[in-house]
């Protein structure tokens, strides 16, 4: 087995009486694109900041690539950081911002003026070497804070929310730029951010956190579809949310007594009983909507729809079921308000959460 | 109606700047006088200056003076730029009460620090003397200069310092290359007006000299009580114009030094030139 890029081990932080970070275990493979979300105070700066050696843990132990980091100074560990306000140097220049790094390391002068000049070729800041940091736009600082870090060849690069500062179509440019230099610098990202959309569209892996603690590590598709949590669930996106009980577990499927709906099947997390309260989770995509007649027990009354271009979303309401969400495609005629809908979806669809899981009050 | 444009106001304005500007002007006019007795203009000369630079008291008073000027500046230095860094990592109580003691320093009339000053001095038998007189000094100037520099590193923002060390400086490299480096402009300024502030003090001079060398100013005051002459004139120009020169580069470091980290983007003039 290869050492892991950063494994954070049994890591407690407090801070007075605040518990920041729980009993927190974490295993960020080489080479990979790792992401932390997350609310606010849940607990992913904190982490991001004890890789880096802002913060001790208060219990518990990280290493990165396999040497463990306790007491270890931050100017001693082999990782690097992109801060939330890039934290550029104002008296330097984007050539000093970005040989900082490697003047600290007694680099010659001949690499460090080879190295610097990759890193700005990398970041595509070519010709702005003598510019000041405030005389950049914020993507431009952006990526000053980028190749600030990357031309020291760090094991790990650490980015605290970078993009929260840019604006939405700078922000969906810088993504896909982030992917690819990832790819092609090969660098293991741990990306911290609280926009669950960034995260997907980037990483390899997400893990998401709520008060401190670990809900659940997986890759986009898995935490979207298959969420551990009702926390999870709500917080990547739109849930549809279905209180049922587990009537009987065949392979690896379930066959739950949906109230209000009847006995479905639907796939879980393995070792459910028989007779655990869940919830059914189908998401806002694959809730079918019929507007021809129907069984009175799934007929469900449009309250609005809003179009979003590619796609509508259309709320409902269910004596049955309550509240709903789906989303149908742009095209094609929109169910007008007030009318009455027939819901379905296909068992392959929903997912069943624990009810009485740990992030419900 | 404007009170502003008021002839009254216009008037007195007119008056008071007068008042403040025309001694200056005599001054000057008369420091190149060739009548001994100022009464009128007597020609063009400028013996006085040679007599000011060779007069051995007036020579001794400005080494005197800037030897004090000098290691007070650099002690107030000292004690403000430390006092900033504490500042910083120090609860909110502990900082209201030492900005507390930095605006005592300022408002207390000098003449009470100075007293206060003398009065301890012999108390605990220190000597007087360029010593005590240079203590004396960092009192007040102490406070101008910390408050000058706090000013600036309140504008820092502290990921600068993380994000060096994360660069792999140790904090004393951090403190150089960042912290120091930020505050450079500050400290030039705060040190140029501490400078100054000493140079021209006489109150503090008088009750703590002793048996010292006497410092410049107090030997001017020494000089007019027994006779004015234009010599004065000379020397008090001289003195005027290199004061009004330092505080301008001192005002001007400052004015230009820009903003740090996190806000905004203010290019200055230069940068305009450039083409940026």
């Amino acid at each position: 087995m290869t050492e892991a890029a950063v494994d954070i081990n049994g890591v407690e932080k407090r801070f007075g009486d605040l518990v920041a970070v729980r009993n927190l275990d974490l295993r960020v493979e080489p080479g990979e694109f790792f992401s932390i979300i997350g609310p606010s105070g849940c607990g992913k700066t904190t982490t991001l900041r004890m890789i880096a050696g802002f913060e001790d843990p208060t219990a518990g132990r990280i290493s990165v690539g396999g040497r463990d980091m306790t007491g270890v100074r931050p100017y001693r560990r082999p990782v690097n950081t992109v801060f939330q306000s890039y934290a550029l140097f104002p008296h330097l220049d984007v050539f000093e911002n970005v040989a900082f790094g490697l003047r600290e390391a007694k680099v010659g002068k001949a690499e460090i003026r080879t190295r610097v000049g990759e890193a700005v070729t990398l970041v595509q800041l070519q010709g702005r070497e003598r510019s000041r940091p405030r005389q950049l736009s914020g993507g431009q600082q952006q990526r000053v804070a980028l190749a600030r870090a990357l031309v020291n060849r760090p094991e790990v690069l650490l980015l605290d929310e970078p993009l929260g500062a840019l604006d939405l179509k700078l922000r969906t440019d810088m993504q896909t730029q982030l992917k690819d230099l990832q790819r092609s610098v090969g660098v293991t990202f741990c990306y911290v951010t609280h926009d669950q959309g960034e995260a997907f569209s980037m990483s390899d892996r997400v893990a998401v956190m709520n008060h401190g603690l670990l809900e659940q590590v997986g890759t986009p598709e898995e935490i979207y579809h298959r969420p551990a949590s009702s926390f999870v669930a709500d917080f990547v996106g739109t849930a549809n949310r279905f209180a049922g009980t587990v009537d009987g577990v065949e392979a690896d499927r379930y066959s739950v007594a949906v109230d209000g709906v009847g006995p479905r099947t639907a796939g879980g997390p393995a070792g459910l009983a028989v007779g655990t309260t869940v919830q059914v989770l189908v998401r806002p995509e694959n809730l079918q909507l019929e507007t021809d007649g129907g069984s009175a027990d799934r007929d469900a009354t449009v309250v609005d729809t809003a179009f979003l271009g590619a796609e509508r979303t259309v709320r409902l309401h269910s004596p049955k079921l309550g509240e709903l969400t789906a989303t149908a495609r742009g095209s094609g005629k929109a169910p007008e308000a007030g009318s009455r809908v027939r819901l379905s979806w296909s068992d392959e669809d929903a997912w069943l959460i624990p009810a009485a899981d740990r992030s419900q009050p | 109606m404007n009170v502003r444009r008021h002839p009254f106001a216009a008037g007195l304005s007119l008056l008071v700047l007068l008042f403040l500007w025309l001694p200056l002007i005599g001054v000057a006019v008369n420091s190149f006088n060739r009548q001994t007795i100022m009464a009128g203009w007597g020609g063009f000369t400028t013996h006085w200056y040679g007599l000011a630079l060779h007069d051995q008291n007036v020579r001794t008073g400005l080494e005197t003076t800037l030897e004090i000027a000098v290691a007070s500046a650099l002690l107030s230095l000292a004690i403000a730029v430390s006092g900033a860094l504490w500042w910083r990592r120090a609860s909110p109580r502990a900082r209201a009460v030492y900005d507390g003691l930095i605006y005592a320093r300022i408002i207390l009339p000098e003449v009470v620090s100075a007293t206060a000053l003398f009065f301890l001095f012999l108390k605990i038998h220190f000597t007087l003397g360029l010593t005590a007189i240079v203590i004396g000094h960092t009192v007040w100037n102490s406070a101008y200069a910390a408050i000058i520099v706090q000013a600036r590193m309140a504008g820092l923002d502290p990921a600068l310092e993380e994000a060096a060390a994360d660069l792999g400086a140790t904090p004393w490299r951090t403190f150089r290359r960042v912290t120091f480096a930020a505050l450079l402009p500050a400290i030039i300024a705060a040190g140029l007006l501490a400078f100054t502030f000493s140079f021209d003090d006489v109150v503090t001079s008088v009750f703590l000299q002793g048996a010292s060398n006497t410092p410049l100013p107090v030997v001017i005051l020494g000089m007019i009580r027994f006779r004015i002459t234009p010599e004065i004139n000379a020397i008090g120009l001289l003195v005027m114009l290199f004061t009004v020169t330092l505080m301008s580069i001192a005002v001007l470091i400052y004015a230009t030094a820009g903003s740090l980290g996190r806000s905004g983007r203010r290019g200055n003039m230069l940068d305009i030139y450039r083409g940026r």
